[in-house]
């Protein structure tokens, strides 16, 4: 699809399903994309778990050979996708069309900033259990998609694992008009600097 | 640390993927165009990595490497060692260079002998330990046998050295610089099995050790290099086919070979 057709397709009601690195999605992306990354694995699996059936989605993967491939397994898992950004997201520029960025912080950044962002964790509800940032509230990437609305207000920070959960909650929230930044390295780095954890008994609920 | 050996049966031949988890980032390995850039990218994306170094052990005489397209595609850098005589921009390597990705350590270390620009990477896994885990040998050692000094005969115009004189430096470069490794090194060849960079003892076992070659690769147990030479020399296979047009496509000298025999 040209980058006139997907915007048309996406005004009228398509989703633009980013399956680039989140790194790279933070950057520059098609405004109101999900960044659900790619792999062959089980890309289905995940886009099952996250995304209703009931709305058609639009595939943005580069280079081209991955967006072929992700068309493919997502149309062999039933879902409707209209088509792929061709040319990916150089063409969109080109076509003279705006691109939305997500602010990336890594661990430090929310440390520091523990008074003026609100944490969410993107990770499933056993992780969180086992130990998330303090004050954190779970918002697991499987719910995000219904209950983004749930979501408590504040200037948002999502942190999942490393950040592949994490970008995909932070697409959704955005998409859903909230303010949110991207943690990159997740509970790996945040662990490896010893920085303190909640566990199970002060968890709530999203 | 993320390690995949990816095997082109048809001619035996070893490429890799070395990623590091925390950074999402990947090095790609002697790539070949058999497999394509779009499949180095499509693995790299499984594990949600993005390619950002393309390396070659050598300038490869067997098949037609698709280093430069794929660091094009990725926006990685691509890099050979200093000496490679090839017809366009690389990033060039010097013996003992360090390149980081992540937590993922790679080493230069100089093994002429196959060819003159010929490095194998030493990889460590910072995650784990300082201490290297294994080695990309490339075409210099391989699993029960060693990388031939002979392909380049008759290609004087990008090669001065003799066969003589580069199987001297393949004796010396596996004995003074792959054998003094510590012995747990494990090492992974740029081929196995029927490739004909080697000879016909080359095992069709696709990994081994410093400790086990050490001990038992034939043509190292020669006495001197004299001896290997000629053993290698003996028990060398036939060339591989096609192998100055390859060798001429990769040094960017003529344009794919493999285009024009499709055309033909």
């Amino acid at each position: 699809m040209t980058p006139q057709e997907v915007a048309a397709a996406r005004d009228a009601g398509a989703v633009v399903l980013d399956m680039r690195l989140p790194r790279v999605f933070a950057r520059a992306h098609v405004p109101g994309a999900i960044n659900l990354q790619f792999n062959r694995a089980d890309l289905a699996d995940r886009a099952d778990m996250v995304l209703p059936r009931n709305q058609p989605y639009i595939v943005h993967a580069e280079p081209e050979a991955l967006a072929s491939a992700a068309v493919d397994i997502m149309r062999e898992a039933g879902f409707e996708i209209a088509g792929h950004l061709s040319g990916g997201l150089s063409a969109w520029r080109a076509a003279g069309m705006p691109v939305d960025t997500i602010q990336v912080i890594d661990v430090d950044d929310l440390k520091s900033s523990a008074d003026s962002l609100v944490a969410i964790d993107a990770r499933d509800g056993f992780e969180y259990r086992h130990g998330h940032v303090p004050g954190a509230s779970l918002l697991p990437w499987t719910d995000a998609w219904a209950h983004a609305d749930e979501a408590p207000s504040g200037e948002l920070a999502v942190i999942c694992g490393d950040e592949v959960r994490s970008s995909l909650v932070a697409s959704i929230l955005r998409r859903n008009g909230r303010s949110v930044r991207l943690v990159v390295g997740g509970m790996v780095d945040w662990n490896e600097r010893g920085y303190p954890v909640e566990k199970q008994g002060a968890a709530k609920q999203a | 640390m993320i390690f995949k050996q990816f095997r082109f049966e048809k001619i035996g031949q070893a490429s890799y993927l070395l990623g590091c988890a925390r950074s999402k980032e990947a090095i790609v390995v002697d790539p070949i165009a058999d497999l394509g850039t779009d499949f180095y990218l499509m693995e790299a994306a499984d594990r949600a990595l993005a390619v950002v170094r393309v390396l070659e052990t050598h300038i490869h005489a067997d098949y037609a490497s698709c280093a430069r397209e794929l660091a094009e595609s990725a926006g990685a850098e691509h890099h050979l060692f200093h000496a490679a005589p090839v017809r366009y921009l690389f990033s060039p390597l010097t013996d003992g260079q360090v390149l980081d990705v992540g937590k993922v350590r790679v080493r230069v270390l100089a093994t002429p002998g196959h060819t003159p620009e010929h490095v194998s990477y030493l990889v460590t896994d910072r995650a784990r330990s300082e201490e290297p885990w294994f080695v990309l040998t490339g075409d210099s050692l391989f699993v029960g046998d060693v990388g031939r000094p002979d392909l380049l005969v008759g290609d004087q115009a990008v090669d001065v050295l003799d066969e003589a004189a580069r199987a001297r430096l393949q004796y010396q470069s596996i004995k003074n610089v792959l054998f003094a490794l510590p012995e747990h090194v494990e090492v992974y060849p740029g081929h196995y099995g029927g490739s004909a960079c080697g000879g016909v003892n080359m095992s069709g076992k696709v990994s081994s050790t410093i400790y086990f070659e050490k001990r038992y690769s034939l043509a190292m147990q020669q006495p001197d290099e004299l001896a290997f030479a000629r053993f290698v020399r003996e028990s060398a296979k036939p060339f591989p086919e096609n192998y100055s047009r390859l060798k001429s496509y990769n040094l960017g000298l003529i344009a794919d070979p493999r285009h024009e025999a499709a055309h033909a």
